[in-house]
């Protein structure tokens, strides 16, 4: 009971929300107290996990391997906790600077139940229909605002990752061709009979459909239109939450049910990895708008959780998780600074543009430093010096952006902006305190990556 | 069977492609239609099986087809038609933010839009620059007329 609780609160909250005025203030105030139950549900659970190990439950009361297998482990509760944390953030933002349309609570809340869903099921095809419930929660938030550029946008965003939800339907559908069977463990289990050239497609098709979610290289393009055509809260939990279905995605798929096939692959994982770092690094150090610079920026981040896999292992894995928790709190923290007004708000982008370009005691420097040692472990020179130079290019976009933005004086003549409200500023101020803090002490960002990575190790 | 199961998806999916990369949002929503089919039609060919439909009570022997399949394809089918149905809505809101469908001309306005927004800034500032000028010209400018008139 306890494994359906995280992905019913905010399922039962969100119908709920849909029949209120989402802009009055109540109702706002009633889906941050939602997302807090959630993620409290969330946090007993993984407690309850890490002591006993995984839960399982299996839907409608069927017997196990017949019915959907609801599978809770730390890697699935991990990017949970760090969804829901991200969509907390973003909602309490948006709730204190003035929510615009009556649906967005009750859209972040159908948001939410996607993806606890998504990143609590042991079933192939119960992970598509989460993975639409998200994406159909996402299409409405990105024309949210409901300007011709937003709608626009959502339109593309929309039209791409449907192609992307086509590759991955087709995946799961030639998986279940091959091995007969829709359970990840039972897939992983009989994968490993066959050569694994048999499921390499598969495979490929997968790779693709999350690729295209996290905007890597060759499957970028829509992302810098929907990333600044949209609102900073929505931006940031696109880039924050909505994006970590392809990190968690790549580690559950490869890391997990097909591990012979992400060595076979890993040149390609590597070679992708290194293009969308340069790519992104060059395209945002040529942007001049704050919005496009981090569009591309996201595009050159999501290089190393590729690179992380590539290296594979535990270690790998362990830092390919720690690099996403880092990163969505980045992108969090600098979507939601960048229109940020008054006192402080300079000094809160600082921070976020320092962790983006690993420089210590930020929090972005444990994830590079993290990536940064496995390289050298593999002794692969190539890979350290790309990580050198990823992270250098990302110093110069990110203070290119910090300059124009905060040391520029304002066109004259231009109306002096009026500074955000103060509770708005307090909450971004206090996700920068997060993030220093999480470069200050680093243990419990480590130990949850390695328990994350660990989940691996003691697959049945 | 597995052959013309091929062809139909690839029709449909190279149909579909085709679709979509026409600059006009209606068809781009009928390639992404054909394209979730193409999906669809992919499930079913996987895994569909001849035989019976599989409802309690079997008799022994009997050759039952995959459920599974079944269920995999109907949901797809729910899903596509959902996402269908939304995209139509998204479309409309698109058609009535700018009167026009065409994706082209809607990109085009777009950047106009920008470039206005741009020029205005620039205006500001231009606009903003003179002024100071002017307060310290200006008297010399209001006296020279006078001179000429007296």
């Amino acid at each position: 009971m306890n494994i359906a609780l995280p992905i019913a609160i905010p399922w039962v909250a969100g119908i709920l929300l849909a029949l209120m005025d989402g802009r009055r203030r109540r109702p706002g105030r009633f889906a941050i107290v939602a997302l807090v139950a959630t993620m409290a549900a969330a946090s007993n659970l993984a407690w309850e996990v890490y002591q006993n190990g995984p839960v399982e439950m299996v839907t409608g009361g069927w017997a196990p391997g017949v019915g959907i297998t609801l599978r809770a482990d730390m890697l699935g509760l991990t990017f949970a906790l760090l969804s829901l944390g991200v969509l907390l953030a973003a909602l309490t933002f948006e709730v204190l600077s003035g929510v615009r349309t009556s649906s967005f609570p009750a859209l972040v809340l159908f948001l939410a139940t996607g993806l606890t869903g998504v990143f609590m099921t042991a079933d192939a095809f119960n992970f598509y229909v989460f993975f639409e419930i998200t994406m159909i929660a996402a299409y409405v938030l990105t024309s949210y605002g409901e300007d011709g550029r937003q709608l626009r946008s959502a339109t593309i965003f929309a039209v791409v990752n449907l192609l992307g939800s086509a590759f991955f339907l087709v995946g799961i559908a030639s998986l279940y061709h091959v091995t007969g069977r829709l359970d990840m463990v039972g897939i992983a289990r009989r994968v490993d009979i066959f050569e694994p050239e048999a499921v390499m497609l598969a495979g490929l098709l997968i790779f693709i459909a999350f690729s295209v979610k996290l905007g890597i290289f060759p499957f970028h393009f829509w992302l810098p239109a929907v990333y600044t055509g949209t609102r900073p809260a929505v931006a940031a939990i696109l880039s924050g939450a909505v994006a970590n279905i392809g990190s968690y995605g790549l580690l559950r798929f490869f890391g997990q049910i097909l591990p012979e096939q992400l060595k076979l692959g890993a040149p390609i994982f590597l070679v992708l990895g290194l293009a969308s770092i340069i790519y992104g690094s060059v395209q945002a150090i040529s942007r001049r708008s704050v919005n496009e610079v981090l569009a591309y920026s996201s595009i050159g981040q999501v290089g190393f959780i590729l690179i992380a896999l590539a290296i594979g292992g535990e270690q790998g894995f362990a830092a390919a998780v720690l690099f996403a928790i880092v990163n969505s709190v980045n992108k969090t923290l600098l979507f939601l600074s960048e229109n940020l007004r008054g006192w402080l708000s300079g000094f809160v982008f600082a921070v976020g543009a320092l962790s983006v370009a690993g420089v210590p005691p930020v929090g972005g420097f444990l994830g590079k430093a993290g990536l940064f040692k496995i390289a050298v472990a593999e002794e692969d020179w190539v890979i350290v010096s790309l990580i050198i130079v990823g992270s250098a290019l990302s110093f110069v976009y990110m203070f290119q952006a910090y300059q124009r933005r905060y040391w520029a004086p304002d066109p004259e003549g231009s109306e002096p902006h009026a500074p955000s409200p103060s509770s708005v500023r307090a909450l971004v101020c206090a996700i920068a305190v997060l993030t220093i803090f999480i470069g200050v002490w680093p243990e419990p960002a480590l130990w949850i990556s390695e328990q994350a990575a660990m989940t691996f190790g003691a697959l049945p | 069977m597995t052959m013309m199961f091929a062809l139909a998806i690839a029709v449909l999916f190279a149909a579909g492609c085709y679709l979509l990369l026409k600059p006009d949002f209606v068809k781009i929503l009928g390639g992404i239609i054909l394209i979730s089919n193409a999906a669809i039609l992919f499930i079913m060919a996987a895994g569909l099986s001849r035989g019976r439909e599989a409802i309690y009570p079997i008799e022994p022997g009997q050759r039952v087809s995959d459920p599974l399949v079944q269920s995999m394809a109907l949901t797809a089918i729910v899903i596509s038609f959902g996402v269908s149905a939304l995209m139509i809505g998204m479309i409309y809101r698109v058609y009535m933010a700018h009167r026009s469908i065409d994706v082209e001309l809607i990109s085009d306005i777009e950047e106009r839009e920008v470039q206005i927004e741009e020029e205005e800034r620039l205006d500001q500032s231009i606009d903003a620059m003179p002024d100071r000028e002017e307060t310290v010209a200006d008297p010399a400018a209001e006296r020279e007329p006078q001179a000429v008139a007296t």
